[in-house]
């Protein structure tokens, strides 16, 4: 059992009436790795999700996590397993620290009666929730449940932490935060299978993607195969003389387009762009505008995103 | 969030679990414990209590006693016949309403805060908490149950004296009997009682809102009473759970019958199963795509 996956999805298939929410895909996530599944809204991350918790169950398919399966091990399959789906919720007429104490001793555990135990004070200094652990829950922020939800996530010592879009809804600040527990988290030897619509947050944090699309699989590999895929950067460049300057373009190995307003959008190696551009200065054009725009991944995501699915 | 320091949790530092598995049991702790956190229950309970007072004040006061309401010729003068009054009124829609307000919204709430996705994330099974919040919503009808019978009896016969009181065939029933059979009157009421339950569970669980599940037992009730009341639908009568809670009455006739008793409990038994039934059948299927 030990050396079983920590997920092994294959060939899911789930349905909502005429809508193929998820379709065909295959996830294999080894203990010890932080995963990213990627994909715009509606891709079918979080009916995927919702699956492995067995809060939904497949068509077709089978899915295991350490090895289990729920059609023979049932609520076992939860066993070493937490996260939460879509934002936490809880009960709002509880504190965060009644809801912990709760949802503990719904796992088994040993809390005393005024929920003070180093089980519940370790889960909330680990989301720094301790000063506010004695509020109603509907008075929280919602940074301050998506907070709670890794809390209460915790709570179950997790051999794998499934978390859905953890940072959405964050103010900077607050993803920042979030990125940081969740790097920290995997640092510790968690399993993490994280679902963002974010390219950025799975690069900076997971070692492999699986980009969904239209519920199929549109790319499956390490971050590193995503890299060396991805197109080069862009960038937005407005001169004082945008037709010299694209004549100047010809002369190095970029690519350029004009857009309606007259505004240059090239792309290539960071490097080349970057002689391009001193070339232009030196040619005494006036450069008004030198805008990066989407990052290499950004673009990848956005194109595999926005074609058809393909099964890798 | 900005400014504050996260700790890295670490094997040393993260909490360490015990291995109990979690089942029933800790699902019934779990709904009791949010009962209790939850100022309707509070409020039922307390009302339980406390209600019966002015309304036996109430009733105790007037110039004509409701001599159309069964023992309501006697109930200003004699606290048996009051605290039965009570109870006639009672089976028509308060006890219907009380076990509602817990049942009707025990499993439409989880939905309400979309807290399924929480609870059923955490290794204890559907039927697990099936079953913990149906035991649940059943104790805590009982409790209210019990709480208003003995509010009501207690508060009558110290407002209305505790004399012997005259049976539905005419008999005198001494008051040391009368104690007993008051108190049997209104233990007999727990079987359609939970009948309530059982539809109000039913309709929270299909419903997913509270209101719903709170409200129709009520409607339903009344619209049950009403069809019992039709001729044509005589033999229906007895099978009905609000029949069931007029099975007191023959434990004041001389002789005393307790057909209607045993009907009563049968055909609550059989309406309980039913609801509870079909509520596990839709919540055992249900996709929780939603809470």
């Amino acid at each position: 059992m030990n050396d079983a996956l920590a997920v092994d999805a294959t060939g899911i298939v789930k349905s909502f009436g005429a809508v193929r929410a998820v379709d065909g895909i295959s996830v294999r996530v080894a203990p010890g790795e932080v995963y990213g599944v990627l994909g715009p809204n509606g891709a079918g991350k979080t009916t995927f999700l919702r699956m492995l918790f067995g809060l939904i169950r497949p068509d077709e398919g089978t899915l295991r996590v350490f090895g289990r399966s729920w059609d023979a091990d049932g609520t076992d399959v939860l066993e070493g397993v937490a996260g939460f789906i879509e934002a936490p919720r809880f009960y709002p007429y509880l504190t965060g620290r009644q809801n912990l104490v709760a949802l503990a001793r719904l796992d088994g555990a040993h809390v005393g009666r005024d929920g003070r135990s180093g089980l519940i004070e370790q889960v909330l200094e680990t989301v720094d929730l301790t000063d506010r652990a004695d509020r109603r829950v509907d008075g929280y922020s919602y940074g301050m449940r998506q907070r709670l939800g890794v809390a209460a996530s915790l709570l179950r010592k997790p051999r794998l932490l499934v978390l859905d879009e953890p940072a959405n809804g964050l103010d900077p600040a607050g993803i920042r935060d979030m990125r940081l527990l969740v790097k920290r988290l995997a640092d510790s030897g968690l399993t993490v299978l994280l679902s963002s619509h974010n390219m950025e947050e799975v690069e900076e944090i997971c070692d492999n993607v699986t980009i969904m699309n239209q519920g199929a699989v549109a790319f499956h590999g390490s971050i590193a195969d995503l890299r060396a895929m991805a197109p080069d950067p862009g960038h937005l460049v407005d001169t004082g003389d945008n037709a010299a300057a694209l004549a100047i373009a010809a002369r190095h190995p970029v690519k350029t387009e004009t857009d309606a307003d007259g505004i240059l959008h090239v792309a290539g190696p960071s490097d080349v762009v970057a002689a391009y551009v001193a070339d232009v200065v030196a040619a005494g054009i006036a450069l008004r505008q030198f805008t990066p725009t989407q990052t290499p991944l950004e673009a990848l995501f956005f194109m595999l995103t926005h074609t058809e699915a393909v099964h890798r | 969030m900005s400014t504050a320091t996260i700790t890295p949790p670490t094997n040393a530092t993260t909490p360490a679990r015990a291995r109990a598995r979690a089942g029933f049991g800790a699902a019934l702790g779990f709904e009791l414990r949010k009962l209790r956190a939850q100022w309707r229950t509070r409020a039922v309970l307390l009302g339980a209590l406390l209600l019966p007072i002015p309304v036996a004040f109430a009733i105790h006061a007037q110039g004509n006693p409701p001599k159309d309401s069964l023992f309501g010729r006697y109930a200003t003068t004699n606290g048996f016949a009051l605290a039965l009054l009570v109870l006639g009124y009672a089976g028509q829609w308060v006890l219907p309403l009380l076990t509602a307000i817990v049942a009707g919204d025990i499993f439409a709430s989880e939905d309400h805060h979309g807290t399924w996705k929480t609870i059923l994330t955490r290794s204890v099974s559907r039927s697990a908490f099936f079953s913990a919040k149906t035991v649940a919503s059943m104790a805590f009808a009982v409790l209210t149950l019990l709480i208003l019978a003995a509010s009501t009896i207690v508060t009558s016969v110290l407002v209305a004296g505790h004399s012997d009181v005259i049976g539905l065939s005419g008999q005198l029933i001494p008051a040391a009997h009368a104690w007993r059979l008051v108190g049997a009157s209104w233990l007999s009421t727990i079987p359609p009682t939970l009948a309530f339950t059982g539809l109000a569970v039913l309709l929270s669980v299909w419903s997913r809102n509270a209101a719903v599940g709170i409200a129709a037992p009520v409607v339903i009730g009344f619209i049950l009473q009403l069809v019992g009341s039709m001729g044509s639908a005589e033999a229906l009568r007895p099978y009905l759970p609000t029949t069931a809670y007029e099975a007191w009455h023959g434990f004041l006739a001389a002789p005393s019958f307790a057909g209607p008793f045993v009907t009563g409990v049968i055909a609550s038994v059989a309406w309980t199963a039913l609801t509870l039934g079909l509520a596990w059948t839709l919540l055992r299927r249900r996709d929780i795509t939603g809470g």
